[in-house]
């Protein structure tokens, strides 16, 4: 950790007035987890939420930095639907540790989307997240939680799996690494 | 201790663009504003050509070299202007908590202390960099800052001579010098390069490093010169063919040679290559990565390095030519009997670093480099003297070109240079002399600077004759 740290404040120390822009691909650490995918079963008429949570790794040493920014620019998921019809959405929610997370106010919120029967659905997520989290990114790790929203419109129950495929977050940072 | 040597590799790497500028140094706005050509005879013709040491200085004659040159620091106003000097603690730009820190510029500040005024300031790179992180992925982005990343061996270093105590008789002059010797080159691996120059990801299970060659000696050398004029045009008065008693402003033509033994005793010395960088695993983000060290090491046991070597040089001055050649250390070859080899590798896995001695009380051998000067100069007659010289300390050749302008108490200069970087620099400026003293002007370029921009500053002194 503090050979990685190194690495990252001498290169971004050397490159002097400016921002520092860290795309951290947070997908690439859940896929092939089990922790990509939120399973979810709600019965008729009525609602449910599953989650999943990840601890999100970043770099080292930016304790004194400021946050511009930190927006999920890249970001997927497919609904598999098994059965039933329904809507389902997304919030991201973030956090120290694992239990903050369940605390923490919803940093980003993804409109539900519809699904109905045996189909896919995919659905896109992006936007800036709450500014109220940023400082949790100049730590060097923190956690998040995804949480599917499900409401079941229908008779039978709303069967399936949220499946991500893609997140990528970009932080801006102003570099005051020291 | 894993983090100290990463951070030190790294800071080698970042700090890659600082090149020293040894050529460009000097304190006499005449100099500096000649692109740093002397027309006189004092500075790196008199050091490193020995035939100098026969050859009498030409003050007096207008573009000889004064008595003393004092620097008039004029810089230093306009820093201490900017940065009062009763602030400083919490000034930004030395305050590591301030978010106007940049410690590129504090560095550019060591590099080119504010002794004279910058007109126009090095520029320090602003900036954004670009990380790409995934599991198995690192892509580093640098933008506009790629350009510093150097695509041959870089460092500093130097061949110098201390102090040169002696005294002499006749032609010859025998004394006691100091050396010292210290040559530092980094060298990056191209897959190291690749990733911060073009942006290639890192590959996994893979080894990024820096190869550092280094060496630094010291000692003593006791020194035999003889330099005398072998030959002159007959007849030559210290007044013949001038006007009302003054001067013969050719009583110094003919062939001047120059000679010089040393022997030299070695006090210390000491040799490291290696590689020093970091391996990463995989994936990229899942293992933390481990610092690669590995150097072997030479050093002296006692300071019993021994060697000889020789200066030699010719000058040759006709009325107004003047020409010269000269180099130093001519075989400096110095044999250290005993000596001992170490290897210095970091382990990861104590995160600590070891220490095997590979050989003891083994000989080594080292060279000093070899430095070389050629000068020319002419006088035209209308106040007008062009001069040059190609010099060479074992660091790269710098090339010097300059002209000055004499009228009644006014000169004009101009010159341009050719630096270690193989940088085109420009030099221009002026004087006004009052009897025996003149107060000088130099503006010039330099590029000795991590932005790898020319700098523009300007230089004042006052000269005595």
């Amino acid at each position: 950790m503090k050979a990685r740290a190194a690495v990252f404040l001498v290169l971004v120390a050397a490159c002097g007035q400016g921002k520092a822009i860290f795309n951290v691909d947070v997908y690439s650490f859940m896929a092939g987890t089990g922790k990509d995918k939120i399973s979810y079963a709600i019965p008729p008429l009525g609602s449910g939420s599953a989650a999943t949570f990840q601890k999100v790794q970043l770099p080292p040493g930016f304790g004194s930095s400021i946050v511009d920014s930190v927006r999920i620019t890249i970001g997927s998921a497919d609904l598999m639907n098994t059965g039933g019809a329904g809507q389902l959405g997304f919030s991201f929610f973030f956090a120290a540790d694992s239990a903050g997370t369940l605390s923490a106010a919803s940093a980003l919120d993804v409109p539900a989307t519809s699904v109905s029967g045996n189909n896919t659905v995919p659905v896109t997520i992006s936007g800036d997240l709450s500014p109220a989290i940023h400082s949790l990114f100049t730590k060097d790790s923190l956690w998040m939680r995804v949480v599917a929203t499900g409401t079941n419109s229908g008779a039978t129950p709303l069967t399936g799996t949220g499946v991500l495929t893609a997140l990528v977050i970009r932080v801006v940072l102003q570099d005051k690494i020291l | 201790m894993r983090t100290a040597v990463v951070a030190l590799t790294l800071a080698v790497l970042a700090l890659a663009p600082v090149r020293a500028a040894h050529a460009q140094i000097s304190f006499d706005a005449r100099r500096l504003g000649m692109g740093g050509v002397s027309l006189g005879r004092d500075g790196n013709a008199s050091r490193y050509n020995p035939a100098y040491r026969a050859v009498k200085n030409r003050s007096g004659l207008g573009t000889g070299s004064p008595k003393v040159t004092i620097p008039i620091p004029i810089g230093l106003y306009s820093f201490f202007r900017d940065h009062p000097i009763n602030q400083l603690t919490h000034d930004p730009a030395f305050n590591p908590d301030s978010a106007g820190f940049n410690p590129v510029e504090l560095l550019n500040l060591v590099l080119n202390p504010p002794i004279f005024l910058d007109i126009r300031k090095p520029p320090a790179p602003t900036n954004d960099v670009e990380f790409t992180i995934g599991k198995n992925q690192l892509i580093m982005n640098l933008g506009q800052t790629r350009v510093l990343i150097p695509d041959q061996s870089f460092g500093l270093g130097t061949s110098g001579r201390l102090l040169d105590l002696g005294a002499g008789f006749g032609a010859f002059h025998v004394s006691v010098m100091g050396f010292v010797n210290y040559d530092v080159r980094f060298t990056l691996d191209s897959a190291l390069r690749s990733v911060l120059k073009d942006s290639v990801p890192v590959r996994a299970d893979s080894s990024y490093f820096i190869l550092t060659e280094a060496i630094a000696q010291t000692g003593l050398s006791p020194t035999v010169s003889y330099a005398a004029r072998l030959w002159h045009p007959a007849a030559l008065e210290p007044t013949a063919g001038a006007a009302n008693g003054a001067p013969n402003p050719n009583a110094d033509d003919g062939v001047y040679f120059g000679a010089a033994g040393h022997y030299y005793f070695g006090a210390t010395y000491g040799r490291g290559v290696g590689p020093a960088g970091f391996t990463v695993g995989s994936p990229i983000f899942g293992v933390s990565p481990s610092v690669l060290f590995d150097g072997v090491v030479h050093t002296s046991n006692k300071p019993n390095g021994r060697g000889i070597g020789a200066d030699v040089g010719l000058a040759w001055i006709t009325g107004p030519f003047e020409v010269g050649v000269g180099a130093n250390d001519i075989g400096a070859q110095l044999t250290w009997s005993d000596t001992k080899v170490q290897r210095i590798l970091y382990d990861p896995n104590g995160d600590s670093i070891s220490t095997t001695l590979l050989a003891n009380h083994v000989a080594s051998t080292t060279k000093l480099p070899i430095s070389y000067i050629a000068n020319a100069s002419l006088r035209m007659g209308t106040g007008t003297t062009v001069g040059g010289d190609v010099f060479n300390a074992g660091r790269g050749t710098v090339i010097h070109l300059g002209a000055e302008q004499r009228s009644g108490p006014l000169a004009l200069r101009g010159g341009v240079a050719r630096d270690q970087r193989k940088k085109l620099q420009f030099g221009f400026g002026g004087g006004l002399r009052f009897g025996a003293f003149a107060l000088d002007v130099g503006v010039w370029t330099s590029s000795s600077t991590l932005a790898d921009k020319r700098a523009m500053t300007m230089a004042t002194s006052i000269s005595v004759y």
